[in-house]
């Protein structure tokens, strides 16, 4: 019977985490809504395909164990709001279900190729060359799901350097760095030697204010940690453009642009004249991230309604569970109370011949029953909550389906872990819950039983076995 | 002298057993008066128990009238008829019949809970008893830790618990060894004496019964013979051999040496 308590208590613990998934969803596109707001004159430009969206993706490259650098690529996180790239295409074999990124690796550009933009395009305000790049492990995982298996090599990312030039132009006049600074100071123009490390950063590198971090055999000074605004740059550090050069090897290269337009009105035209001058470039303006992000949103609708089927499907099937798991424990209460009557009829007839009445009789087995029920509840609770994800999976299909969308969860809010299939857990409205069917089902089971036994007779008292 | 505490008039009581009707009880008559100690004899199936169980309200009868402290309970219905059990009648079964996961204290105020609304009131009462029946300090006691003697003490003492008008004993020591028999037919005996219990005692040992006042033959469902126990005579302080006087606590005469109690057959064929 405690068995059958848990069963409810896992299903409706996946059915908590489908909704948990729904919500995650529908911050993250309300983050993205403001997101496309906040950009105003920015153009990116890099060598990478630009995001491709959901699904399973393809890559070829590196498979294998070890740490592993990459760059990435994409619009610079801080001020998007988004970096598509967070993930190394190179080391992407394939992507399982939906919400993991097969981002645009960026290819390295050489810097020098690019210093026409700014005196020959006219509309630019000032260009912003950004080399950007990952360090990580890379991980190779089996995930199964409905009979299919696929392994899945990825990069781990561990930290993702952001070098940007640290002139007072840049840093003074325009958005590049992040704002909400929680301790020290943030990067100056000028600054060598220092990084700007996110509070994951922080937590990763053991390092506060004023510490000695070693990033690529090189020692860098914490000069300030800052909150991350949006949940792509959560694993973000900041840095001199010419020290992430020279650390990663890379003097004279970077991996994407930003430039800036001089005013709003001009973007689409500096764009295409971008575009024109170097035809190799993926040119991405406001309006084109506008677009994008709107192509993201209606993926993570899409992806919200599926939760939220799933999330139904698995409300459904949860209540199926609990009609029958309620009927069936009804039942095994029944049973257990006519055989405890019957085994009582001498006791029951004794307490009749005292002076009991059928009410306080009927009562005194009612309580037995719910008694009995409760026990059985507690342990069923204390079971689910080990068993829940288990038997959950095991049990009920339809739950993956959930898990599915968990996955895609776990990655949107920022983790860059791809987390196991299903994390069922019970919270206290949910044993809140089983616990009040214990006592229902309680109820109905000894409702018959306690009537029986307030019917036998109080002669049964005299008969001698 | 005595008012009649139990009056049974043309008492009828069968059972069917599927098509078959099973007489029990064909118009008996009876009446006790408060303070008696009666016995009821008689042979196997000959409806001893069908009585005690009508008299007490756990069976109804089919013909007759059953008077109780004056009222008819032949005619009451179930929700009135636990009334009556509980506050007048006391039930001192073979098999002792204590509730397992109640210790003797428990046990006792059982009775009293849809009584006594004061949960110490009850608890102090229960002990008031169980020292009465010998068993002070043992309150604690679950059943299975008391020997067969003092589980019927318990049970006793339970019996007494909401001062009942009549105490029914459907054979209290039918299992219980010799030495049991005796001190529980000696407590007994002394509750009626002192405490001025009515009661009736359904019993095999005709030992045991001449330790009453009265001594009933039961055959077929009738009363078919009637004699005159011991106990009587033990209660006027007078030998049934020589009439000298005798205290209480005698077994034997001190005057004549022969013993108190006759142990033959009452109603011997
Ligand atoms: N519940 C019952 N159903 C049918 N017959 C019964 C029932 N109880 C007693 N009897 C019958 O009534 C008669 C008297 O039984 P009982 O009062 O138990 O006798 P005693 O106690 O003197 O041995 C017996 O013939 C017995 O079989
Ligand atoms: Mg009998």
């Amino acid at each position: 019977m405690s068995i059958m308590v848990s069963i409810p208590a896992g299903v409706l613990a996946n059915q908590q985490t489908a909704s948990t998934v729904a919500s995650n969803l529908s911050n993250v596109i309300s983050q993205t809504s403001a997101s496309i707001n906040q950009t105003a004159t920015q153009i990116d430009c890099s060598l990478a395909p630009s995001f491709s969206g959901f699904g399973f993706g393809s890559g070829s490259g590196g498979s294998g164990s070890g740490p592993s650098f990459v760059f990435g690529g994409g619009s610079a996180s801080g001020r998007s709001g988004f970096t598509p790239g967070q993930f190394g295409g190179g080391t992407v074999t394939g992507q399982f279900g939906g919400g993991a990124f097969n981002g645009g690796q960026s290819s390295p550009m050489n810097e020098s190729l690019y210093t026409d933009i700014n005196s020959t395009i006219s509309g630019v305000a000032v260009v912003e060359p950004i080399l950007q790049a990952s360090e990580g492990q890379n991980v190779t995982t089996t995930l199964s799901f409905n009979g299919y298996t696929r392994d899945i090599t990825r990069l781990d990312v561990e930290y993702t350097i952001e070098g940007i030039p640290l002139t007072a132009s840049l840093v003074d006049n325009y958005p590049i760095l992040p704002t909400n600074i929680t301790a020290g100071s943030n990067l100056q123009a000028g600054d060598s030697g220092v990084v700007l490390l996110s509070e994951n950063n922080s937590a990763y590198f053991g390092a506060g204010v004023g510490d000695a971090i070693t990033i690529l055999n090189q020692t860098f000074t914490v000069a300030g940690i800052y909150s991350p605004s949006s949940v792509s740059d959560t694993q973000t550090l900041y840095m001199n453009l010419s020290d992430a050069q020279a650390i990663t090897n890379n003097t004279g290269y970077i991996t994407s642009l930003t430039v800036f337009a001089q005013n709003s009105d001009v973007v689409s035209q500096v764009a295409t004249s971008i575009s024109s001058v170097h035809p190799e470039l993926t040119v991405t303006t406001d309006q084109d991230r506008l677009n994008q992000l709107q192509t993201l949103q209606s993926t993570y609708n899409t992806e919200l309604a599926n939760a939220q089927a799933s999330d139904s499907q698995t409300y459904s099937t949860a209540v199926e569970e609990i009609i029958v798991v309620v009927a069936a424990t009804s039942l095994i209460v029944l049973f257990v109370m006519l055989y405890t009557v019957r085994e009582r009829t001498k006791e029951i007839g004794t307490l009749k011949a005292i002076g009991f009445s059928n009410l306080t009789v009927m009562g005194q087995f009612m309580l037995e029953g719910i008694l009995l029920s409760m026990i059985a509840g507690v342990v069923g609770i204390v079971i689910g909550s080990i068993a829940a994800p288990t038997l959950s999976a095991l049990l009920l299909p339809s739950v993956g389906i959930g898990s599915r969308s968990a996955t895609g969860a776990v990655i949107v809010s920022g983790t860059t872990r791809i987390s196991g299939l299903s994390v069922a857990t019970l919270s206290p409205e949910l044993i809140l819950l089983a616990f009040g069917a214990a006592i229902l089902l309680g109820t109905l089971g000894s409702l018959y039983p306690a009537w029986r036994a307030a019917k036998i007779r109080p002669a049964e008292a005299m008969k001698y076995e | 002298m005595s008012k009649p505490v139990l009056q049974i008039e043309k008492l009828s009581k069968s059972y069917s057993l599927g098509k078959r009707n099973v007489p029990a009880l064909s118009n008996l008559s009876l009446t006790v008066n408060a303070g008696e100690f009666v016995a009821i004899m008689g042979p196997s199936g000959s409806g001893k128990t069908t009585l005690l169980n009508v008299i007490g309200c756990l069976d109804k009868p089919t013909s007759g009238q059953v008077l109780l402290d004056g009222i008819d309970v032949s005619k009451l219905p179930e929700n009135q008829l636990y009334k009556i059990r509980r506050d007048k009648m006391g039930f001192v079964f073979q098999t002792f019949n204590l509730l397992p996961y109640l210790n003797a204290r428990e046990n006792v105020e059982l009775p009293m809970e849809g009584r006594i609304k004061s949960k110490s009131e009850r608890k102090k009462r229960a002990s008031e008893l169980l020292a009465m029946v010998g068993l002070s300090g043992r309150e604690g006691h679950r059943p299975q830790r008391l020997s067969a003697g003092e589980q019927q003490r318990v049970a006793i003492a339970r019996a007494l618990a909401n001062n009942p008008a009549i105490v029914l004993a459907d054979e209290p020591t039918g299992n219980l060894d010799s030495q049991n028999k005796q001190e529980i037919i000696k407590l007994l005996a002394n509750l009626n004496i002192t405490q001025g219990t009515t009661i009736i005692m359904v019993t095999h040992d005709g030992q045991a019964a001449h330790h009453t006042e009265r001594m009933l033959l039961l055959k077929d469902g009738k009363i078919i013979n009637e004699k005159q126990g011991t106990h009587l005579m033990k209660k006027n302080h007078t030998c049934p051999h020589c009439g000298s006087s005798i205290q209480m606590s005698d077994d034997t005469c001190p005057t004549c040496k022969k013993p108190i109690y006759s142990s033959d057959e009452p109603f011997s064929a």
